[in-house]
């Protein structure tokens, strides 16, 4: 389909553009907004030729792809804003060595934390650790953006970031796709040369200082290619009002703001795609074409700051500047943009009235939000093992009665923060600081602590990092308990593999790595259990919790409800025998519905019955086991 | 008579310190259960009203107004309640050999019931050592291997519950006085719902002066000997004053001073040692080893000693009416000092008052206890 | 190729229900048959936790000429899509105005909290009563019942992606759904797929 427009995600224009560009190696760790760009490159692996992988974090991730590039091929690395701290500190001593073949890492930031538990931003890693930084404003851009930066990172022989944020990645816009070439080169390590010779010798950041001022000439060197890069441009009047300086999603905010305020002939729009370092004479430029500049970006200032710093040092030639963003607050500080917010700046600065629709049609509306105010609380799918594993721990924590608690780790099951998971999680962090959190809990009954303490991780963030904190535990004899979700898969993010799955990224055989087993050889006492079977998950938690001596582990094993085995299947039809049922009486008060909430389970206010909503029931039959009155009936489907 | 639900059972029996875990709360619904001695709640109910509080011995036992409702009489400060005789009892040839606490006398008249079909099955306390383990016995050997005291408080009523929702015919409980007060609530406020547990055919009350926290018990011992090593404890009758505890490796004798901090609150509010709200009430035999106090109290009780006397499970004699008198005496003088408990802390009230009360009495006995006559 | 006129440019579309209804699916498809045809289509999405049992919209702007913000704006939906009533409210509530229209399957899935019983889910009839009063034409259709004969719930966005272009709103011809369907899909679903697709449109014509 080559040459036609398409309507591409996101995260599959930046696929495409590196296809286009001849990638080799990809790798990285999944993480919304970022997983479909591995997924996708994984899924074209065979047709082009590449290695892709799915690895067990982001700094091993960003270790393979760099293997890559020093082997002479082209690779890319992708993963979420947090993803970038967990690599970081790879990334600033390859930052220092520099890299050989073109080598992108494309890092998704997800301002207002759609799916993340942080509105983490990952631009200022590329000023903190001195590197190019591209952001592209819509999906055409994200491809060719993505194709160019492998050749500015061989242009200047460092890794260059690319910055995709939710509404980009998972958006989907018009994309005219190019040409993939013919994979080509054989791998080879150069190491011969000596340690200054940077295409042939050994690969590391010393003699520090030497390769400092090396790296900062490549970076001297891409902002001259900045400042004529055809992804910075200027649009509006000659000498405008007001000059909006803006990157990324927010490039369309700001044209649709302008369209429906029907400003566009007072505004002028300077968009930048190459946002660090910032070209001096582009910017030396538009800034002076007016007195007053608007910055619009999401996250931290980052582009505000930097534009300030340039127009202070240009002060002389430009004169002083009236600047809005979000040190002034005329944008907010927090939560992801949208083109009403940015609309809402626009009108403010120029005094402009808007009204989205009547006044009229406005108060109808104000009357029936009352009924739709209702939220929908994020809720465990039906059949999902977790609602039926927090259950038992909830279980297991009340009949202990002494306090104890559980800390959270990231994942699907960080819902259980909420009432969907009785809201068991009291910490809730980052990857595999649940285990740390719980090895250093442990410690505290020394100073008279007298909780128990348990961490729940699940099976893909269980290799990611609760693995160090583990044996941390273990071995400083913490008496914490570790309860592994199970699901067999990366759910949150679609069921990429992980290193206890039995096929890669590439869907080839590889060996699992058994989490049983590693628990086992650290010393750790394993219990393994199905979550389904509440009873008997129940009193294996219960026997964690009374042995204080030592760091247990429970595995709870049991498939996601919306794995590709699982999902659309219903071992069971469950129904509720309304003779039996006890209602809101005594002896039960909606046990099912009002305390387990499975979405799956009705309760019939008329009949002061509970029912089970055969459309949304996947049939796990664990509501079953929760009744009291044995009124939910499972039989097993033909 | 008043009922509340779980959240102020929480709020005034739980959270206060005042729960004694006798189980009448517990496998009613799925929301509260026992667990190493402790009675907890698994999730949150808001039903404003509910068996669990209706039924709990430790809040709203209004003395009066079970009195008038199962014995047509007021409650009285003076006398160990209403009884027909007391008499001097010990288990007949009948029953298998045992370690039973004294005269087997409990034993023999679960037996006897059996036997005689007026229960199916009888509600005990089994266990050894720390573990109280609350059974339904059917058999004469399974009520022997229930024999012998277990000092520490237990759920006994968590099998009741049990063996109810299981559909188990009439049943006999041996209760001590708390769990007699919880299953004289039953009867006093039965619940209108199909299928819902409820009282019991037969109370076999014990005489109590006081429990040990299960817990707290557990912790004491712990500084001591092995938890697991403990193989049984007793109280040998006065004037010993200590508590036996046997181990795999030997035995150990504890000062009952030692351990008086480890009764339940609950216990000092407790105005009942004789179990006045059973059908029976046992207890030792002071001075006389290997023989029971029994008290019987009513007609159905007469008809069963009676019962047991004939077949053989019971043999028993006259009752010194010295013995009784100090026996009167101990009873008025708990009963004084539990009521007296609860108006210092403000729990005792009189029938109509709006505020929780953990115990209620005719506005005549609350002016005597506030004026310390009953003391 | 010959661009298909518009009645509003862009056209904004919401296409609204609760996680795992599978409107993801139902936007990409309609954004493909729209793309077809040479028009300009840009999806806002979310995925991730937002999924999981949480409201869903996608949001589609159809142009002439080129990318919208994947974000509609406040007041500004021409079309909603909606797989569940309740959100269908809640969508207009935010981006109705008086000339929007709305085709709603007819199926409430409960929040927990109201399965829970702590808020009350409301009654068809005042939901009925608030959808029309915020819509200039509004289409209610038992998308989830008749999926269910067709054998799957989840035919429901089909049905509804049907009904919607017997609206003749935007320019997504029987033909171009089953080209888009025979890609997507492949060959074995196309019938079943075709058959869900003129129920829902019938259910509009009528
Ligand atoms: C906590 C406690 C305190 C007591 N305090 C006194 C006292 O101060 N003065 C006095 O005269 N007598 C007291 N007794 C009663 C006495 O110990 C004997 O239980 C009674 O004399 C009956 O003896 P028996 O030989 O007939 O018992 P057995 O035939 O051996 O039968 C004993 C029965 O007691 C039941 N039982 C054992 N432990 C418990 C328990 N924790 N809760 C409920 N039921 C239980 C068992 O089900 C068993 O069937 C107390 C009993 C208990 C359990
Ligand atoms: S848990 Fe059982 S008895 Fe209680 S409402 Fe649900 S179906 Fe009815």
């Amino acid at each position: 389909m080559e040459g036609q427009r398409q309507t591409m995600m996101g995260n599959q224009a930046i696929t495409q553009g590196a296809l286009e560009a001849g990638v080799r190696v990809a790798a990285g760790y999944p993480g919304t907004p970022s997983s479909e760009i591995i997924q996708n490159l994984a899924g074209a692996a065979d047709e082009h030729g590449l290695y892709v992988e799915w690895s067990i974090n982001e700094k091993v991730s960003l270790e393979v792809a760099a293997a890559a590039s020093l082997a002479g091929l082209r690779s890319l690395c992708a993963m979420k804003q947090n993803g970038v701290n967990v690599a970081s500190d790879f990334l600033l001593h390859l930052a220092g060595s520099g890299i050989r073949a073109g080598m992108v890492l494309v890092h998704c930031d997800d301002p207002g934390a759609l799916s993340s538990v942080n509105e983490g931003e990952s631009r200022h890693f590329a000023r903190m650790l001195e590197l190019p930084l591209l952001e592209p404003s819509d999906f055409q851009e994200a491809k060719d953006m993505t194709k160019w930066a492998f050749e500015l990172s061989e242009e200047i022989s460092n890794v260059v970031m690319l910055r995709s944020v939710t509404r980009l990645s998972h958006a989907s816009g018009g994309v005219v796709p190019g040409t993939i070439p013919q994979a080509q080169g054989k791998a080879h390590f150069d190491h011969h040369g000596t340690l200054l010779d940077k295409g042939h010798g050994p690969v590391s950041s010393s003699p520090v200082v030497y390769k400092h001022r090396l790296q900062q000439e490549k970076l001297k060197r891409a902002v001259e290619l900045f400042e004529d890069s055809p992804f910075n441009s200027y649009t509006g009047p000659e000498a405008p009002e007001l000059l909006v300086i803006t990157s990324s999603i927010c490039n369309l905010y700001v044209k649709e703001a302008l369209a429906l305020l029907d400003a566009s002939g007072r505004v002028g729009v300077l968009k930048l795609g190459t946002t660090w370092p910032l070209p001096p004479k582009l910017l030396q430029h538009n800034l002076g074409r007016c007195g007053q500049v608007l910055v619009v970006e999401e996250v931290i200032p980052f582009l505000e700051e930097n534009v300030k710093i340039a127009a202070a040092e240009m002060a002389g030639e430009i004169g002083a500047k009236r600047f809005f963003g979000k040190r002034d607050g005329t944008i907010p500080a927090q939560g992801e943009l949208n083109p009403d917010i940015v609309l809402g700046a626009l009108a403010d600065i120029l005094n402009l009235p808007y009204q989205a629709r009547p006044p009229e049609y406005d108060l109808l509306a104000q009357e029936a939000a009352p009924q739709a105010t209702q939220d929908r609380d994020l809720a465990f799918c039906p059949g999902c093992p977790h609602r039926a594993s927090f259950w038992s721990l909830k279980g297991a924590l009340a009949l202990d009665a002494r306090d104890g608690f559980i800390c959270g780790d990231i994942g699907c099951y960080s819902l259980a923060m909420r009432p969907t998971g009785y809201g068991m999680l009291k910490t809730l962090l980052a990857m595999g600081s649940g285990a740390g959190m719980a090895s250093g809990f442990g410690q505290l009954g020394r100073f008279g602590m007298d909780q128990p303490v348990m961490a729940v991780s699940g099976d893909s963030t269980f290799y990611h990092a609760v693995i160090p904190a583990l044996i941390n535990a273990v071995h400083q004899k913490s008496p914490m308990s570790l309860v592994v979700l199970d699901n067999s898969g990366t759910a949150m993010t679609g069921f990429q593999p992980h290193p206890g799955t039995e096929a890669n990224a590439l869907g080839q055989p590889v060996p699992p790595v058994d989490i049983e087993a590693i628990c086992r050889s650290l010393g750790a006492e394993v219990t393994v259990c199905d979550p389904f079977d509440l009873e008997a998950t129940q009193a294996a938690a219960l026997a964690l919790l009374a042995d204080q001596s030592t760091a247990k582990v429970l595995i709870l094993r049991q498939l996601c409800a919306l794995s590709p085995q699982r999902k659309g299947t219903k071992p069971y039809d469950v129904q509720v025998d309304p003779e039996k049922c006890l209602g809101d009486q005594c002896g039960c008060n909606r046990l099912c519905t009002r305390v387990f909430g499975c979405p799956g389970l009705a309760w019939e206010k008329q009949s002061g019955k509970a029912r089970i909503d055969e459309v949304i029931c996947a049939g796990c039959g664990v509501c079953a086991s929760v009744c009291p009155q044995g009124a939910i009936i499972k039989s097993e489907r033909a | 008579m008043i009922t509340r639900g779980p959240r102020q059972l929480l709020a005034e029996v739980q959270q206060p310190g005042l729960c004694i875990g006798c189980g009448s709360c517990v496998e009613l619904c799925p929301y509260f259960r026992s667990h190493g001695g402790k009675t907890v709640m698994l999730h949150d109910c808001d039903l404003p009203e509910g068996r669990c509080h209706a039924w709990c011995p430790k809040t709203e036992l209004d003395l009066e107004g079970l009195a008038q409702e199962l014995w047509d009489a007021p409650y009285s400060a003076q006398g160990m309640g209403p009884h027909l005789a007391v008499v001097a009892a010990k288990a007949g040839p009948r029953l298998e050999a045992g370690s039973y606490q004294a005269g087997g006398t409990v034993s023999a008249l679960v037996c006897a019931a059996l036997e005689q079909g007026l229960v199916q099955g009888a509600i005990l306390t089994g266990g050894r050592g720390l573990d109280t383990a609350p059974t339904l016995a059917q058999t004469p050997e399974e009520v022997t291997a229930c024999a012998g005291s277990k000092f520490t408080a237990a759920p006994t009523l968590a099998a009741l519950n049990q063996a109810q929702a299981q559909g188990c015919g009439p049943l006999a409980v041996v209760a001590t006085p708390c769990q007699s007060a919880a299953l004289a609530q039953r009867r006093a406020k039965p619940w209108p719902q199909r299928g819902a547990a409820g009282p019991a055919e037969l109370v076999i009350g014990l005489f109590c002066n006081w429990s040990l926290d299960p817990q707290g018990l557990a912790r004491f011992l712990a500084q001591r000997v092995e938890l697991a090593s403990i193989r049984s404890m007793d109280i040998p009758p006065p004037p010993a004053g200590v508590l036996q505890v046997e181990t795999t490796d030997g035995s150990l004798e504890i000062p009952l001073d030692e351990i008086r901090d480890l009764i339940p609150p609950a216990c000092a509010m407790c105005p009942d040692m004789t179990s006045e709200w059973a059908d029976l009430s046992v207890g030792m035999y002071e001075g006389r080893p290997g023989w029971n106090t029994l008290v019987v109290r009513n007609e159905k009780a007469r008809t069963l000693t009676e019962a047991a006397v004939e077949a053989g499970w019971l043999v028993v004699e006259e009752f010194p009416v010295a013995n009784k008198e100090h026996l009167v005496h101990a009873a008025q003088g708990k009963r004084s000092r539990g009521l007296g408990a609860a108006l210092a802390q403000g729990l005792l009230g009189v029938s109509g008052e709006d505020q929780p009360k953990a115990l209620r009495v005719s506005p005549e006995l609350y002016q005597a206890v506030e004026s310390g006559e009953v003391a | 190729m010959a661009t298909a006129k518009l009645i509003h440019d862009p056209y904004n579309l919401i296409i609204t229900g609760v996680g795992g209804q599978g409107n993801v699916l139902a936007s990409r498809m309609l954004g493909n048959v729209l793309t077809s045809q040479g028009l300009w289509v840009t999806i806002g999405e979310t995925f991730g936790a937002s999924q999981r049992g949480g409201s869903v919209m996608s949001h589609l702007r159809v142009s002439a000429d080129g990318s919208w913000s994947p974000q509609i704006p406040a007041g500004k939906a021409h079309m909603v899509l909606a797989l569940e009533p309740l959100e269908a409210l809640r969508v207009l509530v935010k981006y109705g105005n008086p000339g929007a229209k709305a085709i709603v399957n007819d199926r409430p899935i409960l929040p927990v909290a109201a399965i829970a019983g702590k808020t009350d889910y409301p009654s068809t009839e005042e939901l009925e009563g608030t959808l029309a009063r915020l819509t200039a034409q509004r289409w209610s259709i038992p998308a989830t019942e008749r999926a269910m004969e067709l054998g799957a719930s989840i035919f429901a966005n089909i049905i509804m992606i049907g009904a919607l272009a017997a609206t003749g709103d935007l320019p997504v011809s029987r033909e171009g759904f089953e080209a888009e369907l025979l890609r997507a899909l492949g060959p074995a679903k196309v019938a079943t797929n075709l058959e869900a697709f003129d129920l829902g449109a019938a259910m509009v014509r009528r």
